[in-house]
């Protein structure tokens, strides 16, 4: 919009210079209000340009994070859930662990008492230390004592060795157990390890989440504030632009034989007829488009005014058309700017330059190269060229061969 | 017409003081041997004793309930040489074993009760031989129910030949008395012949006969020693049944006073009173003998 602007107001200032020689003197000051003009419209298109792209950045970022964000949390809704059931997981195993020590405590003392009876027993046995003598005069007695001792002594090594068997089966339960319990208390404390990473990644993410809300309402409140200084300046553009017209329509008056091929609301319809087209101002590749350019990704429209070719470095940028050069100066964000007025309200503009080789003022031929492009360790330099007919832009691409 | 005298009781009628007192005597001592003869038949030696004192052991299995096996117990009682037979439940075999060894209660908890049933049979002691013995050990062992038959077949031969010297040293000793009333009794009688002999010779010259006065006299001493040996016999067997009855532990090795009644006791003691009849006969006639040869 505001490029729209400023080229309105450089082509009415261009066309009271060129059509009004008698009022050249007054036209000059209107040029010079209106270079004035022109740089500040600039200087704030450039600044909304950069206002939108940071905010552009910033709602991009702001997208990306609220997605790391929300995937963070679902990482973390199932780390959680992770954790909580290695939790379950090692309460059971604490509790299987608890009853497997107590089985074998029980069984240890068990082992330790039969130990005892069994060690008691074989003495007794061994010793033969009957309660009281006996009846020495009774030996089936005895005997059946003495068998009866063989099948006690027998009962008791085999609970012994049944206790014995039971502890060691018991103590390897434990042991795996224990094992068991190593090994998730280390997976839990992995997993923890990680659900602390994955919180301290989200406290991250949020902070950074709002610094660029923070960010994105210093930039929306920036470009609001733009915006209006922008509207105040349209006010402004459009009250010089009709006092532009006005003194042509007087200069009109005042000359002789006026041409019709000067009349500025024809001319967008007749700058293809330029004698001997147009032709591209250097080899390249288009890189930008012209128009309209959505990105899906972030959901943003961006307005180009012209194309941008990529193209050798420190390559002579050629004049598209025969013409006059209207303006050689730097702007904000374009570096040194080349205009040139090919007249019939046709303006093509250079931006990107880094050197002018022809002044403001000089007339130029189709091919005339009038500038050159900076050099670059890439080899590789990029020209901005915008096409303006009538106030409007064009699309360079349909009016000139391109490669693209 | 010639009538002979009756010569029964000559040396009581001739004699009577000494003769008395002999009798006496004679009674007291076949007391005593009485009280030692039934003694002995009684305990059969030592085979009442060691009848006592052996068992077998018919340990059973675990497994087997009360019911059946005091049904074995009536069948083994049955058997001949078996004088009772006694089962004895795993609760109660416990016990018993913590009665033997009273240390060992405490490990009753660790393991249950080790100990099986079994059954205790007791041989009669006239049937305690090897062969009896394994009679009932073969039957026992060839029943289902019996894990193992403890008889005691290592020592028990061992025990048996302890048990017939024991019985035979018993017998001796008896013997040993009988034979010392022999001879004190024909000393008795020789002593008395050569007392009486101033009068023996009176009657041999009045035309009695030596042999018919001897015959007579033997057929008294017969006489008197049968019931003097019945009635000693029976006055050791009173005393007997009452020693019995203030020591019972004594029926271990003689045996209940009730078998003092059973008819082959009295058979027996008669048997015995017989005997000490003819011994009394042979002492009469061998110590008038020796009295009349002049030898001692």
């Amino acid at each position: 919009m505001i490029r729209r602007i400023l080229f309105a107001l450089l082509a009415a200032a261009v066309s009271l210079c060129v059509l009004s020689p008698t009022a050249a003197p007054a036209a000059r000051d209107t040029a010079s209000d209106l270079r004035k003009e022109r740089g500040r419209l600039l200087e704030m298109k450039e600044r909304e340009e950069k206002t939108a792209l940071e905010l552009t950045e910033a709602l991009r970022k702001e997208k990306r994070s609220k997605g790391r964000v929300g995937e963070l949390q679902e990482r973390l809704k199932s780390q959680r859930n992770l954790l909580l059931r290695i939790d379950r997981k090692i309460s059971a195993l604490n509790e299987r662990l608890e009853r497997a020590e107590k089985a074998v405590r029980e069984l240890e003392a068990a082992h330790g008492h039969a130990r005892t009876g069994l060690r008691r027993a074989e003495v007794v046995a061994f010793t033969g230390q009957r309660a009281g003598a006996g009846d020495p005069w009774s030996p089936s007695a005895r005997e059946r004592e003495r068998h009866f001792m063989r099948l006690y002594l027998a009962a008791d090594a085999e609970g012994v060795a049944r206790i014995t068997l039971a502890r060691e089966r018991k103590e390897e339960e434990l042991s795996g157990i224990e094992r068991q319990v190593a090994v998730t208390e280390k997976t839990m404390a992995r997993e923890k390890k990680v659900g602390d990473t994955l919180l301290s990644r989200q406290e991250e993410e949020r902070r950074r989440l709002a610094d660029i809300e923070r960010e994105k309402k210093r930039k929306e409140k920036e470009l609001k504030s733009l915006r209006a200084k922008i509207a105040r300046m349209e006010s402004v553009v459009s009250r010089v632009e009709r006092q532009v017209k006005e003194r042509e329509r007087r200069a009109r008056k005042g000359a002789v034989g006026g041409s019709a091929a000067r009349e500025p609301s024809e001319a967008p319809r007749r700058f293809t007829s330029l004698s001997g087209g147009l032709s591209a101002p250097l080899a390249g590749k288009v890189v930008t488009r012209f128009g309209r350019q959505h990105d899906t990704t972030f959901d943003v429209t961006i307005e180009n005014r012209g194309v941008e070719i990529e193209a050798a470095s420190a390559a002579s940028v050629k004049s598209v058309g025969e013409g006059e050069v209207a303006f050689a100066g730097a702007v904000s964000g374009f570096g040194n700017v080349l205009i040139v007025q090919h007249g019939g309200g046709l303006f093509s503009v250079y931006g990107r330059l880094e050197a002018f080789l022809v002044k403001q003022g000089e007339g130029v031929k189709k091919g005339t190269a009038v500038g050159r492009l900076p050099g670059s360790p890439s080899g590789k330099s990029v020209l901005y060229l915008e096409l303006r007919a009538g106030g409007t832009a064009i699309d360079p691409a349909s009016v000139i061969p391109l490669e693209r | 017409m010639s009538e002979q005298p009756s010569l029964w009781w000559i040396d009581l009628r001739l004699s009577r003081a000494p003769f008395v007192r002999e009798m006496i005597g004679r009674f007291l001592f076949f007391c005593l041997l009485g009280v030692a003869f039934l003694s002995l038949i009684l305990s059969g030696g030592g085979s009442r004793f060691l009848a006592d004192r052996y068992a077998i052991t018919a340990v059973l299995r675990a497994e087997v309930p009360a019911a059946e096996a005091e049904g074995l117990v009536r069948k083994v009682a049955a058997l001949p040489p078996v004088r009772s037979a006694a089962y004895t439940d795993p609760e109660a075999a416990w016990k018993e074993f913590l009665r033997a060894y009273p240390g060992l209660d405490s490990l009753r908890g660790a393991g249950g009760n080790p100990m099986p049933g079994y059954i205790e049979i007791r041989i009669r002691p006239e049937r305690l031989t090897g062969a009896d013995v394994a009679l009932v050990a073969s039957a026992l062992r060839s029943v289902s129910h019996v894990e193992r038959v403890l008889a005691g077949e290592e020592w028990l031969p061992r025990l048996l030949r302890a048990g017939r010297v024991a019985s035979r040293a018993c017998w001796g000793i008896f013997g040993v008395f009988l034979a010392a009333f022999f001879l004190v009794g024909r000393l008795q009688e020789r002593a008395r012949a050569v007392a009486l002999a101033g009068d023996f010779a009176f009657l041999a010259e009045r035309g009695v006969s030596i042999g018919r006065l001897a015959f007579f006299r033997a057929a008294g001493a017969a006489v008197s020693g049968f019931f003097l040996a019945a009635a000693g016999t029976a006055a050791g067997g009173g005393a007997l049944f009452l020693l019995l009855g203030r020591f019972p532990s004594l029926e271990g090795v003689i045996g209940p006073p009730s078998d003092l009644l059973l008819p082959r006791t009295v058979a027996a003691a008669v048997l015995f009173s017989l005997g000490a009849a003819l011994l009394s006969a042979a002492a009469s006639l061998l110590g008038g003998r020796a009295a009349g040869s002049g030898r001692k």
